[in-house]
């Protein structure tokens, strides 16, 4: 992935039980300092997700790393990131507090 | 969320998506130009520059109405794809 150029990747799910299952995801990035450059475009993170029983669904997330992470000296020795999503099963009535959302 | 118990290591605050999140393709009405662009990848040694063009047409199958609607319409400009666009402008007087 070059710094500035919109990339594409995909995530897999499978609801493996016999019950429709509503979730939420929230994304975490490694190294944390190259977080901050990471940015979203779209994802299918944030809003609840149903997947019916058995289940399995392409989840797409559309990013794109800010060029200013070339330009940071802290971020030289950085040449992979990881992105990894954590799936939580939305409870009725739950609130997540998710910052400045919505 | 955990408890930060130890000093010095910074909690990662999660940000929403710029354009909001992606409803999720149940039907796999676009799984055919995902798998395109995944071979892409494959033959590449996963370099996402070569496979811009994949990742532009599959983000135009989740636009069509027709197909999926599964993304509001916008420019593909403003996705990234300006260069792929002025491409394939050129090509078309050629073509007819």
């Amino acid at each position: 992935v070059v710094p500035g150029e919109t990339a594409l990747a995909f995530y897999k799910a499978k609801n493996p039980t016999d019950k429709p299952i509503i979730g939420i995801s929230t994304y975490n990035v490694v190294p944390f300092e190259a977080g901050q450059y990471f940015n979203k475009i779209q994802c299918f993170c944030f809003e609840e997700q149903r997947l019916n029983p058995q289940e399995e669904v392409d989840m797409p997330v559309f990013f794109y790393i800010d060029p200013e992470f070339a330009e940071d000296p802290k971020m030289a020795k950085v040449d992979l990131i990881t992105l990894s999503y954590t799936f939580f099963e939305a409870k009725e009535g739950q609130k997540w507090p998710l910052p400045g959302y919505q | 969320m955990s408890t930060a118990m130890n000093f010095g290591s910074k909690s990662f605050t999660p940000r929403p998506p710029d354009k909001g999140a992606f409803p999720l393709d149940h039907f796999g009405e676009c799984s055919a130009f995902k798998e395109r662009f995944m071979e892409c990848l494959r033959h590449s040694g996963y370099e996402s520059a070569a496979c811009r063009q994949s990742a532009m047409a599959y983000l135009e199958c989740r636009m069509d109405r027709r197909v999926a609607q599964l993304m509001a319409n916008e420019p593909l400009e403003k996705l990234g794809f300006k260069d792929l666009i002025n491409e394939k402008s050129e090509e078309k007087p050629e073509k007819s």
